[in-house]
């Protein structure tokens, strides 16, 4: 499947040594923030603050145990459900209802189409904070508030309208014939979208379920004003909620939570790598 | 697999003459409005009343507690004639979107080149190069930013062996906004994991062809690479634009919620956000929003319309 | 179909806005029977565990009263607040701290405790002087949690090294030439300044304007300080700053209040003005070795007050009121809620509790102690809370003071800018 073989057919062994080299260069620094993060972590309380030093002097685990103790009655693997919940079931609604919107926007003619896709990307470009209030206003009138719907609701509704311009753009550059052929064969709009949509769709389904997955685990935000009782959190916010920011001693576990944040997401950016870039590769992204 | 089957009909052969638009049909009209039907449902529960909301307290005095109260344009009246802070944080944003834009642009297009081969490793790489996107904003990178940034940290060690002794961005007003701009920079995973998917679109014969002609490096790039990733460029230019727009985390977890020093790292959003959330005043805040979104809207427009002159679509088909 | 939705959806939602604000006003009591109240707070996990605690004890004692709690760090905890007090589901009993008291209170989000006081709620063992502390308008809408007063913390090694003695036995006192000329000592003597600048909180410069009188904000809620006045106490740290004395731009700008950006801590300064509550953390984050002593005055008053670190207070449009306010008498007035809470918020506001808990107290939470008790006679009644747009005036003080310090601007246009912005802030 390695269609990009550009380089790779005259092989020569020292330029590929010199372009493993500089890209190491470069990664190691852009990365020295991430390695002095985690090397952090790993420093006792009162070297946190008083030294900038990369490695720490007395390496300890204190603040990763710190960190699992805090997070106290229910268990670290209970947030991990919680958060895990909470991701799918938003990869699952961005998806289907963004796919959805998707298609009408790129290929059926309608009234109102083009001011109703105006609409949805000047949504984009309104600041959250002045509709966080209105919003959640709504979601407690429909007392869906201390639960996971306010989170999960709004992605089966596609108001993630990045996704949706997203695919609209991936859908434009199919080729029109292909629906025309499915079209004379006897297939309606919805056949068009199940047995020739869909399928090709399927990279950019795949970058949208990677992006909202990795969103959705890393928002501390609203789940933070949604959520209330503690059985209820999610990993990010069982983490961050018990170390008070403003208590010295709660840097170490700080970084310590940082970094385990980052693991479980980092992996998984890790393992579908390739279905990513392979996703947005075959989108054909045009303006 | 889809892939040839998407790429081919654009490079290889020209596209076939658009044929009559099949869609234009009168079952068609409530079959889209039945795709669209949750998007619908979404916008008008979650998205449009909020927006009409904040639109509406715009006008009006409300301090989040008590009942909003109308006062017309007022809010827009004092922002505009007398408000300094207003302004500055205006000005700020300005310069926050004219160098950090261009710097993550170019620095993920520059990585997504060198990575765009297929060589060993290159899946770990790629990856490593996310590592930043995946931390986000948190208050352990505002905390490394300070690492980073401040005196007798990182980069003033560094710059002071090369004889640059600028002492500690972080604390100097005339510097700090520029540790937010590496920030922004330093977070480029999107954007170059878009660019190296538009540079895998680019046709090898392209190159080949412009080799044959004797063309260096150099020339490859400005007329094949360039050209050929127009789209992508213009795609995620108007996305990091409109980010770019938006920045709050960022400023808000390097300066602790302030902005400072002196107001040097002071956002419009952070600022946005001061009003509404620390002094009480959302009414106030929301016209800033709208103030906010006009500029942008236009802006883009902007970019659109520009982009018919310097995008070029292969196999484009209008 | 669209049109009519969408027209009806806005008019709804700002219907909704404007109805949840006007519920405030009436928080029926709901009849007896099991009830739950959310009782909310900020702060960290020893905090956290002794408050649970607390409130397990009281749930124990109380059966048909439960109690969910919530708590996070500070940001997190108002960002929070205010969006669910907005929407109209705010906690029954929540933490305060000094600016947002006020803002609260003169927001009609909080119950005035006056009608509780002598019936569900007992006030006798708390002192006068820091009840003032929860007083907006005369009415009392918070109660404090605890208690601290003004200190300088100090590193004494830097001081023998220069060859300073600080006034810390009780009685002694020294004057701000005194102070200036300590801290410059110290400040050519060694690698650290004096002490942390502490020209950038409203909070010190409140302090300096008890001693000449003056107040922060008149009772009645108007600017109580004129931009002379702010000029010559900027100017007299101005003169410390030339001389080391204080610290220099780049790590006063840093300042927020917190201890792990404190000068101290960073070992950028000898010494720091700050609040005796936080001595804990002090001693947590840099190590035992620091020592407590009085705020430097020019006249008999010291200036110094007994303060609330954070107060507590019951919500307006609390559906359970009298639960809300047992719970809050419990918390500050039974001798095993003090026991449990210890000094998790400061000292206890309760003498008695205090006596008891400083009976055994240890380390950091003992150098408080010692020094309330050594300062015992020059501290005067809380400043009373600050009125709604405080939060504004407090934050535009430190930036107009960064101005001052990077030399943008002359102490006078500075001081002058800090008067009209803060005469905005008070008139919205």
């Amino acid at each position: 499947m390695s269609t990009v073989s550009t380089a790779a057919r005259r092989p020569i062994a020292p330029g590929r040594v010199v372009w493993h080299v500089v890209v190491i260069g470069v990664l190691l620094v852009l990365l020295y923030p991430v390695i002095w993060l985690v090397s952090t972590s790993f420093k006792p309380a009162t070297e946190v603050i008083s030294t900038l030093a990369l490695l720490p002097r007395d390496p300890t685990g204190e603040n990763y145990a710190e960190v699992f103790d805090g997070v106290g009655e229910f268990g670290v693997l209970h947030y991990f459900w919680n958060s895990l919940a909470i991701s799918v079931g938003a990869v699952i609604g961005n998806v289907l209802s963004c796919s959805l919107a998707a298609y009408a926007f790129g290929r059926l003619h309608f009234r109102g189409r083009g001011p109703m896709f105006g609409f949805m990307m000047i949504t984009i470009m309104l600041p959250q904070h002045v509709v966080l209030i209105p919003q959640y206003v709504i979601f407690q009138q429909m007392d869906m508030v201390n639960t996971f719907w306010p989170l999960v609701l709004p992605k089966f509704l596609a108001t993630d309208a990045f996704f949706v311009f997203l695919m609209v753009q991936f859908i434009r550059s199919l080729p029109r014939e292909l629906d025309e052929a499915a079209t004379l064969d006897g297939c309606g709009p919805v056949g068009v979208f199940r047995h020739v949509i869909l399928p090709l769709l399927r990279p950019a389904l795949i970058t949208t379920a990677i992006f909202t997955f990795i969103w959705t685990w890393n928002d501390f935000f609203s789940q933070l004003i949604y959520l209330n009782d503690p059985e209820k959190f999610t990993l990010p916010l069982a983490l961050q909620l018990f170390i008070d920011q403003a208590t010295q001693s709660a840097f170490g576990p700080m970084f310590a939570m940082s970094v385990l944040a980052l693991l479980p997401i980092g992996l998984f950016f890790l393992a579908f790598q390739r279905f990513l870039v392979d996703g947005v590769a075959t989108s054909g992204i045009k303006g | 697999m889809t892939q040839s089957v998407l790429s081919r009909p654009e490079v290889d052969a020209p596209p076939p003459p658009p044929t009559a638009r099949g869609g234009r049909r009168r079952r068609g009209q409530g079959v889209a409005y039945l795709f669209l039907s949750p998007w619908i449902v979404g916008a008008a529960l979650l998205t449009i009343g909020p927006m009409v909301a904040s639109l509406y307290l715009s006008f009006t005095d409300y301090d989040l507690f008590e009942a909003p109260t109308w006062i017309g344009v007022e809010n827009y009246v004092t922002m505009f004639t007398g408000d300094e802070r207003f302004w500055h944080a205006a000005w700020t944003t300005t310069k926050y979107v004219l160098i950090s834009v261009p710097l993550k642009l170019g620095l993920a297009l520059a990585v997504a080149m060198l990575l765009n081969r297929a060589r060993k490793g290159v899946g770990l790489y790629r990856s490593a190069f996310y590592a930043p996107s995946l931390l986000g904003a948190s208050v352990s990178v505002a905390l490394a930013w300070r690492a980073m940034f401040s005196t007798d940290g990182t980069v003033d060690r560094v710059l002071s062996s090369i004889g640059l002794d600028l002492g500690g961005w972080v604390d100097q007003p005339q510097y700090a906004l520029l540790t937010l701009v590496a920030l922004a920079a330093w977070q480029f995973g999107a954007p170059m994991v878009i660019f190296l998917a538009g540079l895998k679109q680019v046709p090898r014969e392209l190159y080949e062809a412009a080799a044959i002609d004797g063309a260096g490096p150099a020339r490859r790039f400005l007329s094949v690479t360039l050209p050929m990733l127009s789209p992508v460029i213009l795609f995620n230019l108007v996305l990091e634009t409109i980010h770019a727009f938006q920045a709050f985390t960022g400023a808000f977890v390097v300066s602790s919620g302030r902005g400072g020093p002196s107001d040097s790292t002071l956002l419009y959003p952070l600022y946005l956000y001061q009003r509404g959330f620390t002094d009480f005043r959302m009414g106030y805040a929301s016209a800033m929003a709208w103030v906010l979104l006009a500029v942008v809207a236009i802006l883009t427009a902007l970019v659109f319309r520009s982009a018919r002159r310097w995008v070029f679509y292969a196999g484009e088909d209008r | 179909m669209g049109r009519v939705s969408r027209r009806g959806a806005a008019g709804l939602l700002v219907g909704l806005l404007s109805l949840t604000a006007a519920l405030s006003g009436c928080g029926a009591e709901s009849a007896d029977g099991p009830v739950t109240l959310r009782f909310v707070w900020w702060g960290n996990e020893d905090r956290a565990k002794a408050t649970r605690a607390a409130v397990e004890e009281f749930q124990k004692r109380n059966p048909d009263i439960k109690v969910e709690t919530e708590y996070s760090g500070y940001d997190a905890y108002f960002q929070k607040l205010s969006t669910q007090v907005a929407g109209g589901a705010g906690p029954d009993l929540l933490q305060l701290d000094r600016a947002t008291v006020g803002e609260y209170a003169g927001r009609k989000v909080l119950a005035d405790l006056g009608e509780h006081t002598g019936k569900d709620l007992e006030l006798d063992k708390i002192p006068a002087n820091l009840l003032e502390g929860g007083k907006v308008d005369g009415r009392q809408y918070a109660v404090a949690a605890g208690a601290t007063t003004q200190m300088l913390i100090f590193d004494p090694t830097h001081f023998e090294a220069a060859g300073v003695t600080v006034p810390t036995a009780p009685g002694e006192k020294w004057t701000w030439a005194q102070f200036a000329e300590a801290m410059g000592k110290v400040g050519a003597a060694g690698q650290v300044a004096g002490t942390t600048d502490f020209g950038w909180a409203v909070d010190w410069f409140e302090v300096w304007l008890h001693q000449h009188g003056k107040s922060l904000y008149t009772p009645d809620g108007k600017l109580g300080f004129t931009a002379d006045e702010l000029a010559e106490y900027w100017a007299m740290i101005g003169t410390m700053r030339a001389g080391k004395g204080v610290s220099p731009a780049e790590v006063t700008t840093k300042m927020d209040g917190s201890v792990q950006n404190s000068g101290i801590v960073t070992r950028q300064a000898a010494s720091e003005i700050g609040y005796d509550s936080a001595v804990t953390g002090y001693f947590g984050a840099f190590g035992p070795n620091l020592e407590l002593a009085p705020l430097p005055s020019d006249v008999a008053e010291s200036g110094m007050a007994a303060m609330p670190p954070v107060s507590f207070a019951v919500s307006q449009r609390s559906k359970h009121k009298a639960a809300a306010v047992k719970l809050l008498d419990f918390l500050v007035n039974d001798p095993e809620a003090g026991r449990l809470l210890g000094a998790s918020r400061g000292v206890p506001p309760n003498e008695e509790i205090r006596a008891q808990v400083c009976s055994s107290a240890e380390g950091g939470s003992k150098a408080v102690c010692d020094y309330e008790v050594a300062q015992r006679d020059k501290i005067g009644p809380a400043f009373g809370a600050w009125p709604t747009g405080s939060s504004a005036i407090k934050r535009d003080f430190q930036r107009t003071y960064d101005d001052v310090i990077f030399n943008r601007v002359s102490v006078a246009d500075a001081a002058k800018r800090v008067v009209q912005d803060a005469e905005q802030s008070l008139g919205s």
